[in-house]
């Protein structure tokens, strides 16, 4: 059978012969895995191969980012910006900070962060990621407004992928608020895979948003690792909608004591969207604490995977780890797979997990209705009132007014 | 405003009304006792909209014929029932959802919403008035609140909605002495020559304090008799027995 792409490491201009040398041996290990299926545990309900067979006919490694786009910023809240276009960075702005604290500079590919595991799409970035940035925040340093990052991608992008690396490194006691921010209308189709490090190092705290801005026909796959150091502090909020599919795959290390880690995601998907989370968060110390909050809210044909693992080494007793999924089914069509996993091996611990579905509560509805509220509206409000205990978590309050009005627009409908 | 004639109702053919007659005019106040499951709940859901019955026989409204209209759309013309168990509500602040459903009952009567102020006005003096703490109105709509804290929730709702029919189902029920005197205190400052209410109680004690123009015993689906005030104190000391 033909297949349905053709990369080439030789795409990539400007490589040394040993960076060649890794990358190709590294797309020879994915080209014998090939994109992964339900076969691998990390992709037990999609099988991404199948996917892309059917919606590409060539995917490819060759597109050349021409223009450059204007760039737009959002005008709801003060905030500092990174300008990615295509994978690259094209311009940064920090007008609320001191610049000495803050250290932006292109991906050095030449000091990789290695990634050994099994993940397919990983070696796939490996052997492909050009672009990316750097991104550096220096001790003590606290942000003081939010940093969103403008993941651009041009409209002329097709039957391509596109991949790049970042990483962030948070210094001791520094903070951060970043808004990955999506957009793209394009109608067409192709495949994002990217791959993000993070190093919070002690007593340092960052809050990680994901949204987009409209809706697209693009495939994505962003995994982050991160590494936590003592009481340092990473909070994520995963608020994408409107994709075709999507893949936030996360992997947190709490290593030293005290270290803290979270997961909110509220997602409201309708038509044909696919949206999945896996998240790994290995507690491989004492006395570190971990919650997941995860809550889909599913209609037409869409579908939502949650994989939730949780790993607690041997030494790493009072651990505090939780994890829920909760969906709310609009549609017969729509679908949602949890699968909660604990691997303990300390016995001193609290973990808990738990993952419900179910579709809405008609006498709520009629409830709302005996008020003179229309039936469409009422819907809303408890689709809403599902969806706000995450919302609440939010931080920032402007930053938190954008996005609450953000997922209203796709509850109500664009 | 509200003739009832020859309602009959199933639900999964069991029927439940069984030709049911009744005619409330406006300053009205009705009150239907019975026994359990002679039909009181079901009458209150039928006259809200509620789905899942299967009806026969007429039921006017001002004029109107009500199986054509929904739930809200009753709402709207002004019939209100405060329900026997008030919904919990997760995620959706009382506040907001006594504002949306105010300003969706206005906009459908061709009326201005109310702004922000105004309605926190409103919501002010109505709600001091039932004594209810305006903390309270903050949190999600019943969640965690007490049974007598959801009931009095409905009146406030009613008084704030001032529909033309308030039928309250079971409201005395769960509420203590203080908490039912509040809710007919309610009730009664409520109470004109334009609007009427239709009591479904089991009990004489909430009749002592709403003064009820008429009282129908409903017994297997139908009203078996009709009395004045009376009536009430007489079935506290018989029971429905004579009636079943």
């Amino acid at each position: 059978m033909k297949n349905f792409y053709d990369f080439k490491v030789d795409n990539i201009k400007g490589l040394s012969a040993q960076e060649k040398e890794f990358r190709n041996k590294e797309l020879d290990l994915f080209i014998k895995n090939g994109f992964p299926n339900k076969r691998e545990e990390a992709w037990k309900f999609t099988d991404l191969n199948t996917i892309l067979s059917k919606n590409f006919v060539n995917i490819t490694n060759d597109y050349i980012s021409l223009k450059e786009k204007k760039l737009e910023l959002i005008k709801e809240f003060d905030h500092n910006y990174l300008f990615v276009l295509d994978g690259k960075l094209v311009s940064n702005d920090f007008k609320f900070e001191d610049k000495n604290k803050v250290l932006i500079k292109e991906y050095d590919y030449k000091k990789q962060i290695s990634v050994s595991n099994q993940n397919s799409l990983n070696l796939l970035n490996n052997a492909l990621a050009t672009g990316g940035y750097c991104l550096e925040i220096s001790k003590d340093y606290k942000f003081n407004k939010p940093l969103v990052v403008y993941n651009h991608f041009s409209e002329s992008i097709k039957e391509q992928i596109i991949s790049y690396k970042n990483s962030l490194i948070l210094n001791e006691n520094s903070e951060l608020t970043i808004l990955n921010y999506t957009n793209t209308n394009s109608k067409n189709n192709f495949f994002v895979n990217s791959f993000d490090y993070l190093k919070l190092k002690k007593d340092s705290n960052l809050k990680n948003i994901f949204t987009n801005k409209d809706r697209c026909n693009c495939y994505f796959h962003n995994y982050f690792k991160s590494d936590l150091e003592q009481n340092a502090n990473f909070d994520n909020y995963i608020l994408s909608t409107g994709l075709k599919f999507n893949k936030i795959d996360i992997e947190i290390n709490l290593n030293e004591e005290h270290a803290k880690s979270s997961i909110f995601s509220a997602l409201s998907l309708d038509s044909k969207e696919h949206q999945e989370i896996k998240s790994s968060i290995n507690h491989n110390f004492k006395n570190c604490q971990s919650y997941q909050k995860i809550k889909n809210v599913l209609n037409d044909q869409s579908k939502g995977v949650y994989q939730g693992k949780i790993f607690v080494k041997q030494e790493a007793q009072k651990t505090d780890a939780y994890q829920l999924s909760k969906a709310l089914l609009l549609n017969d069509n729509a679908e949602f797979d949890a699968k909660p996993e604990l691997e303990i091996y300390a016995d001193d611990v609290k973990c808990s997990h738990g993952s419900t579905s179910g579709s809405i509560d008609l006498n709520l509805i009629h409830y709302l209705r005996s008020r003179g509220i229309p039936e469409k509206e009422a819907y809303q409000i408890l689709i809403n009132g599902f969806l706000s205990e995450i919302l609440e978590k939010l931080p920032e309050d402007n930053l938190k007014k954008f996005l609450i009005k953000k997922i209203g627009r796709q509850i109500n409908g664009y | 405003m509200l003739n009832i004639k020859n309602l009959e109702a199933k639900v999964d053919n069991k029927h439940i009304l069984n030709g049911l007659n009744l005619n409330i005019k406006p300053g009205e106040v009705h009150a239907i006792m019975g026994p359990n499951g002679s039909g009181k709940s079901t009458l209150a859901n039928i006259l809200s909209g509620k789905n899942g019955y299967e009806t026969k026989g007429e039921i006017n409204f001002d004029g109107q014929n009500l199986s054509e209209l929904s739930t809200e759309e009753r709402a709207q013309k002004g019939i209100f029932l405060a329900f026997q168990y008030p919904l919990e509500i997760p995620g959706v602040n009382t506040n907001v959802f006594l504002r949306t459903s105010l300003n969706s009952i206005r906009k459908a009567r061709s009326e201005k919403e109310l702004d922000t102020l105004s309605f926190l006005k409103l919501v002010k003096e109505k709600s001091s008035e039932l004594g209810i703490d305006e903390k309270f109105l903050s949190r999600q709509l019943n969640v965690g609140f007490s049974g007598g804290e959801k009931k009095k929730n409905e009146i406030l709702q009613m008084k704030i909605l001032q529909p033309k029919l308030a039928i309250l189902d079971e409201t005395d029920s769960g509420l203590d002495i203080d908490a039912l005197r509040i809710v007919a205190d309610g009730v009664n400052s409520y109470k004109n020559k334009y609007n009427a209410f239709l009591i479904i109680t089991h009990y004489q004690r909430l009749l002592d304090y709403i003064k009820p123009d008429f009282i129908h015993v409903l017994s297997k689906g139908k009203i078996v008799k009709t009395g004045n005030a009376e009536l009430g104190v007489e079935l506290e000391k018989t029971g429905y027995a004579n009636f079943t």
